[in-house]
């Protein structure tokens, strides 16, 4: 009777133990390969590497311009105009050229739904951006960090200023990259036709967008 | 009795394997390449993070010596339109009236047989609101302390948003905005608006007004790679 009962006990631990392995191999074909998270963790220490890099040339440039600075009234002067100019060109109140994708969208005949809405142009704007677009246009009109793109009675309002069809958008940045991110499968441009909007993507050698127009003092924000 | 005894001897050299393969396993996957490489790239990812952090604490104490070098009177004008540009640039944090708006996922239990999908933030749910807020005259934006630039994107990847290429946000998503507190308010909860339209689908959005909000500094002032400025 108690050899039956031992026996009982090791079949028992190795039941345990054979089911014990089968989680941890089946834990790990469902929790995604650990190489998708080395992909993941490459990507963001690239971009991690870039922001040193232009940190570390931001750097040097306030650098001069400090010393520049130092030389004399004159100089000094000089310093923040070339200061200015920069951080104007990187909020986008400066016009700039570049290579980069040109998107033209249409709505086709008649309205109702599937017309083109804010949002749309809101989604195709926001897939350049992720795609790395350094500066953005609609229909001439620059978007800056406040702009908006919204319907506004029968119109959609870019900078408070009113555009119309065909929409057409500019993007400078890596062509190929942009116009495979709008393409993809899936993507905006395959969702936009299948609501009957036309929309084209194409790449340009040389582009170039406007500056901001618009009113640039502020009401509210200050800095401490 | 022999053939149970060579039974049992069996049954113990089978647990043994089983359980030298199973301490084999547990050390294989601490061990193997995907594990040891990831382990790998998180150090040098802690490294480069520190150095960046030491870079932009550096370019902040250069500006401010920038600032007091160039405190003659004469030069108040240039001063002041640079601190314009650098708000407008977003390399600075700023301070004033506004609004947050926080955002969760839907509350409602699906029903058996829905998209669940339909239930939970997308990221066009977040522009449309940082769009409103635009709309109505925002001056300084910021998701989860994310200042939002010309050229952030939102995007959802799981529960995540990722913003500025590699900022990773988790929820509740909270969006501080700096301008009119009262036309923003009442631009979101328009009838038929983006607060109205959002509820259809049981997103949980909480506005309040704030006297004083804080939207701290943009990341690194990119370099452009392609755009080249234009000169007339």
């Amino acid at each position: 009777m108690s050899r039956y009962l031992s026996i009982t006990a090791v079949a028992l631990v190795l039941g345990v133990m054979v089911v014990q392995q089968f989680r941890i191999t089946g834990y790990q074909s469902a929790h995604g390969t650990p190489a998708d998270r080395a992909q993941e963790l490459t990507v963001e220490l690239k971009q991690l590497e870039k922001e040193r890099a232009d940190l570390a040339a931001e750097v040097e440039d306030l650098e001069r311009k400090l010393a520049q600075a130092r030389m004399g009234y004159s100089q000094a002067a000089e310093a923040l105009r070339t200061e200015i100019t920069k951080l104007r060109l990187l909020a986008g109140l400066e016009p700039v050229r570049g290579k980069g994708v040109e998107v033209v969208v249409v709505p086709r005949q008649g309205t109702g739904v599937f017309t083109v809405r804010d949002e749309d142009l809101l989604r195709i704007v926001n897939e350049l951006r992720g795609a790395g677009a350094e500066a953005l246009a609609i229909n001439g009109q620059r978007l800056i960090a406040t702009s908006e793109i919204r319907t506004s009675g029968a119109h959609i309002t870019v900078n408070l200023i009113p555009v119309a069809a065909p929409y057409r958008i500019l993007a400078i940045g890596n062509p190929e990259y942009m116009k495979n991110t709008l393409e993809m499968r899936g993507g905006v441009v395959e969702t936009l036709r299948e609501w009957g909007i036309d929309i084209a993507v194409f790449t340009r050698e040389d582009l170039t967008i406007p500056g901001y127009q618009g009113k640039t003092s502020f009401e509210y924000a200050r800095t401490s | 009795m022999k053939g149970l005894y060579a039974a049992m001897a069996l049954v113990g050299l089978l647990l043994g394997l089983m359980v030298a393969l199973q301490f084999r396993m547990t050390r294989d996957i601490a061990q193997s390449v995907p594990v040891q490489r990831a382990q790998e790239l998180i150090a040098r990812l802690a490294a480069v993070r520190e150095e960046r952090e030491a870079l932009e604490a550096r370019v902040s104490i250069l500006r401010q010596q920038l600032d007091a070098v160039t405190a003659q009177p004469e030069l108040t004008v240039l001063r002041r339109e640079l601190e314009q540009a650098r708000i407008l640039a977003g390399v600075v944090e700023v301070k004033g009236p506004g609004v947050e708006v926080t955002l969760n996922d839907s509350n409602q239990p699906v029903q058996p047989g829905q998209n669940p999908n339909l239930y939970v933030l997308h990221d066009e749910d977040v522009l449309k609101v940082l769009n409103e807020l635009r709309a109505a005259g925002a001056e300084a934006l910021a998701i989860n302390g994310q200042r939002l630039g010309p050229t952030s994107e939102i995007r959802c990847v799981g529960p995540t948003i990722l913003t500025n290429k590699n900022k990773r946000l988790v929820p509740p998503f909270v969006i501080t905005a700096i301008g009119n507190p009262d036309t923003m308010i009442s631009a979101l909860r328009m009838r038929g608006g983006v607060v109205e339209t959002l509820q259809v689908w049981g997103i949980q959005v909480t506005i309040r007004k704030l006297n004083e909000v804080t939207i701290p500094a943009g990341v690194a002032p990119v370099k452009f790679e392609f755009a080249q400025p234009v000169t007339s």
